[in-house]
């Protein structure tokens, strides 16, 4: 019997998600001092998405276990920053963090938390749900050019009804790994872990400010949009073509902490991209007078 | 004379009949015999609803015969293309109408290094570059093909964009449906992908003999 209804939970897995709640392994070789921050991050992402889910973060932290130039610091913060990048905040998220909320609240479930009002923008709502489903919707909504609308949605426990639209919200998790956004973030964490090891190879003192930029991209709505604009401004402008060669910065470190104190909540970036320029010409100069000289 | 009681038995014994090659359908294991089955099933149920004049039954498996018959013949096609690649210039060509097509901009990075390997990519325009080893991949080259039987099923190095073009990708989850519902294909698949990892073998080592051979002295003299 329990064979059958294991593989029908297997046939419908994509449906009514994972069976199994059994974490991953550590990384083999991992420092006694990242094991509790790996740790960590497996329970935060079980609990976000998954055991399959926490097996790709372990996965990602394996490639940084023992390597040259990564120091337990260095993977420390590598572990806990892609834990938090992981598990990254849109509707779904919010109402589980609602619902765990009410679980733990002071007296108990009966006494409500106060609400919460999440103001995301038309794209992040859209683009939790499916692919098939989204990616119709969201060029209809480019087409028209409301994709970065704002929406306001309340997250209520105060009520039978609001609980139980946010345990629906929240049981959305299990097409979470086939939707737009997560194509995204899984785009952005692969090239952030990207550029560390670009920075390892190229410039090993910049590999801490690489790794730091995480920091950069919070929350969700207009604050994480600009964070991720900025990220990648940051990034391409000095970052890659630093690592590409095109760019003769001596101390990437010092350019990437320059830069990201000149960023501001501008969407049009004015004075980052002022910043950026302004080292951008500084190291082509430098460069060109050292290949004079 | 009556016939109405003859055509009612032919149609029993037709459904009959009928039932044990849907029996017969349903005990196959792999793809192709299954289909033949379920064609004879289908030629059976439009033979035997025509005595009782059961229509919607008849137009029901004529719409399924025809669909049976289709796939059948991708199935067959399939296998054949595979096999007529594993003799011929090892190419993957034949995996062309699974794939969906994607557009590209210069930038773009279709997949970084250690990332773990879902899908197998074929390059149909645009200039592609490998990012740590600086390699532009032709038109027409194939990416991925080997990572899906590898067991650390991770892209040991990253793929760029160099100019805006056109890929087509498969994902190695259909790979492997293919692969499970057809033994044929399973076989000459491994086949090829064999003998294109021995191809790559056979490359480095050329490669590697000529890095190792002593340049000749007029080369290696140049002018002041």
């Amino acid at each position: 019997m329990a064979s059958v209804l294991s593989s029908l939970r297997y046939l419908l897995a994509d449906f009514i998600g994972e069976d199994d709640g059994v974490p991953p392994y550590l990384p083999e070789g991992l420092p006694d001092s990242v094991v509790p921050v790996v740790s960590d991050g497996i329970h935060l992402l079980m609990d976000y998405q998954g055991s399959s889910y926490a097996q790709l973060y372990v996965d990602r932290v394996r490639r940084f276990v023992g390597r040259p130039g990564v120091d337990e610091a260095m993977l420390g913060e590598i572990g806990r920053l892609m834990a938090q990048r992981m598990s990254y905040e849109d509707p779904i998220r919010i109402a589980q963090l609602k619902l765990a909320e009410l679980e733990t609240a002071p007296g108990g479930p009966r006494v409500a938390p106060a609400d919460m009002i999440g103001k995301f923008r038309l794209v992040e709502l859209i683009g939790a749900l499916p692919g098939p489903v989204a990616e119709p919707v969201l060029d209809a909504l480019d087409w028209v050019g409301w994709t970065h609308m704002p929406v306001s949605i309340r997250f209520s426990t105060r009520s039978r009804w609001s609980i139980r639209r946010l345990k629906i919200e929240a049981s959305l998790r299990r097409w979470r790994l086939f939707s737009v956004r997560y194509a995204k973030e899984r785009a952005w964490v692969e090239r952030w872990l990207h550029m560390i090891s670009r920075s390892l190879e190229k410039q090993p003192g910049a590999a801490s400010a690489v790794v730091q930029t995480a920091t950069m991209i919070q929350g969700y709505g207009a604050s994480y949009r600009q964070g991720l604009a900025d990220w990648h401004a940051i990034i391409d402008g000095l970052a890659k073509p630093t690592f590409d060669g095109a760019l003769p910065l001596a101390d990437l470190a010092a350019a990437i902490a320059e830069a990201r104190a000149t960023a501001t909540p501008d969407p049009r970036q004015v004075a980052l991209k002022r910043a950026i320029a302004e080292i951008r010409a500084r190291a082509l100069f430098a460069g060109a007078n050292a290949a004079a000289g | 004379m009556d016939t109405s009681h003859l055509a009612e038995h032919a149609g029993t014994a037709g459904t009959l009949f009928a039932s044990v090659f849907v029996v017969a359908t349903y005990t196959m294991r792999t793809m192709i015999p299954l289909r033949v089955f379920g064609i004879l099933t289908n030629v059976v149920l439009i033979v035997s609803s025509i005595p009782t004049h059961n229509y919607p039954t008849g137009g029901l498996h004529a719409v399924l015969l025809v669909l049976n018959s289709y796939r059948l013949h991708q199935m067959l096609q399939l296998v054949r293309d595979v096999k007529r690649s594993v003799n011929s210039d090892l190419s993957m060509e034949w995996l062309k109408p699974f794939m969906t097509e994607r557009k590209c901009a210069p930038g773009d990075v279709l997949f970084y290094k250690d990332e773990k390997a879902e899908d197998m990519l074929y390059i149909v325009s645009g200039r592609f570059r490998l990012v740590e080893s600086g390699i532009e991949l032709p038109v027409g080259a194939i990416v991925g093909e080997l990572g899906m039987l590898s067991p650390s099923n991770v892209r040991t190095q990253s793929l760029e964009c160099v100019e805006a073009g056109v890929i087509l990708s498969v994902s190695y989850s259909k790979v492997e449906e293919l692969y499970v519902q057809n033994p044929a294909f399973g076989f000459y698949f491994l086949r090829l992908a064999s003998a294109r990892l021995f191809e790559n073998i056979d490359k480095l080592e050329k490669r590697l003999a000529q890095q190792t051979t002593p340049a000749p002295a007029s080369a290696a003299l140049k002018p002041a």
